[in-house]
């Protein structure tokens, strides 16, 4: 009797943990595709300053710009990293927070192979789930956003990049670093860790060479094709990091949907294991009862 | 024949529109763009965008990016488009007060600060404008 009880209330729980996890599915799914919203509409900026910068370059213009220069010495390097403010979404957060804490390592000289040891590392993070990380190991982090959820604004990224920007043209800010996962296609997200500044390129510098083939029309510069495409660097940077945040929480809604979903099916495995647990064991129940008012009615002959 | 103007922010795309005329600030001026306008890259200032059609015109207040004409369309790659009415004299000023905290110890820093202090100033004019 006792047994049943238990095994009941067990299914019970179980049954409104799936409701949980199920309803955290769907949200997520909602997110996902308002995040997705996004990050195709700001392709249209992305691919028109591409376009653009193809453009100035084919009219000749050399491009030197100070964001493009490494500084001659290497000495404050940020490391930033883009987590999520909230758990439940599979091994998300574990495996950036894995690259980044190498990578950090590996900044202070902690770390045996690869050490590129630097005078003066700092930590900036974005995210609950990341700063607990680095506090619980007693890491203290230079900056750290939470303001960042599931639809990064031009509004809110702006100032730090040109926080950043700032930093580096004054030089107080050698390297800036970047540990976030890059949303590759529905099925691929992978963390990556890559140098914001100095940039390397400008543009997304993805074209096809159909595109290349084009007859570029004879173009007007106001001012001057150099002086614009100076101007296109710190665009092209504010545009990287949006991106990356973008990324992010792109990212990171399709973790959580499919870490949902894998709960939600796990639950409805054990939910039909525990009912054929239940069913056997009131069915051995009744059996019991009957063998006992058998046996009574026998012993009444 | 139309022109057609395209105003690209890096989250969105705001506006979409024909147009007859379209008057842009650029990084020394305004500038005018009419039908059949040579092809052109311009960088944009901080500024007031008018786009007129039909006699009616709609203002937005850019700030900085680019502007590129090829075949009567005018697309404006900017940070910030935002309707004129939304510029407020309050923000101006906060934006104003911004730029006047920021630090001007070298060169660089004082660059940095001068251009903040220009777009506040620009933005004051046409508050102020707004609200006369």
């Amino acid at each position: 009797m006792a047994k049943t009880k238990t095994l009941n209330k067990r299914r019970n729980s179980i049954r409104s943990i799936r409701k949980i996890t199920r309803t955290m599915e769907l949200i997520s799914t909602a997110c996902y595709r308002r995040a997705m919203d996004r990050a195709v509409s700001a392709m249209a900026y992305t691919d028109r300053l591409t376009k653009m910068v193809r453009n100035l370059a084919s009219s000749g213009a050399e491009v030197s710009h100070p964001l493009l220069i490494p500084h001659e010495e290497t000495k404050n390097v940020s490391l930033l990293v883009l987590t999520s403010n909230r758990g439940l979404c599979g091994g998300y957060n574990g495996s950036i927070l894995r690259t980044a804490y190498h990578r950090w390592n590996q900044l202070i000289g902690k770390d045996g192979e690869g050490t590129q040891k630097v005078e003066d590392p700092s930590l900036i993070i974005s995210g609950k789930r990341g700063i607990s990380y680095f506090r619980f190991r007693k890491i203290t982090a230079s900056e750290t956003y939470t303001q960042f959820e599931d639809k990064p604004a031009w509004d809110e990224v702006e100032p730090i990049a040109n926080k950043y920007l700032e930093l580096y043209l004054t030089g107080k800010l050698d390297r800036l670093e970047i540990v976030y996962t890059k949303f590759f296609s529905m099925s691929k997200q992978a963390v990556v860790h890559e140098t914001l500044l100095p940039l390397t390129e400008i543009g997304s510098g993805e074209e096809s060479a159909e595109e290349k083939h084009q007859a570029t029309a004879d173009y007007d510069f106001l001012p001057d094709a150099t002086s614009i495409l100076s101007e296109v660097v710190p665009a092209s940077f504010k545009t990287k990091l949006f991106k990356c945040f973008l990324d992010a929480a792109v990212s990171e809604q399709i973790a959580r949907m499919v870490a949902m979903k894998a709960a939600t099916e796990n639950a409805d495995s054990m939910i039909q294991v525990l009912t054929m647990a239940v069913n056997r064991s009131r069915q051995s129940q009744i059996t019991g009862e009957l063998t006992e008012l058998i046996g009574g009615v026998e012993a009444l002959k | 024949m139309e022109l057609k103007c395209i105003v690209v922010t890096p989250e969105r795309t705001v506006l979409e529109q024909s147009a007859m005329f379209v008057a842009l600030p650029l990084y020394d001026g305004e500038y005018g763009i009419a039908l059949s306008h040579t092809p052109m890259i311009g960088r944009l200032g901080s500024g007031e965008l008018r786009i007129q059609k039909d006699g009616q015109i709609d203002r937005y207040y850019v700030s900085g990016g680019f502007v590129e004409v090829l075949n009567n369309t005018v697309s404006l790659l900017t940070d910030r488009a935002t309707p004129m009415a939304q510029i407020t004299l309050e923000k101006a000023e906060a934006a104003m007060e911004a730029a006047k905290a920021k630090p001007f110890t070298t060169p660089e820093e004082t660059k940095i600060r001068n251009a903040a202090m220009q777009e506040a100033r620009v933005m004051q004019r046409f508050a102020k404008k707004a609200t006369h």
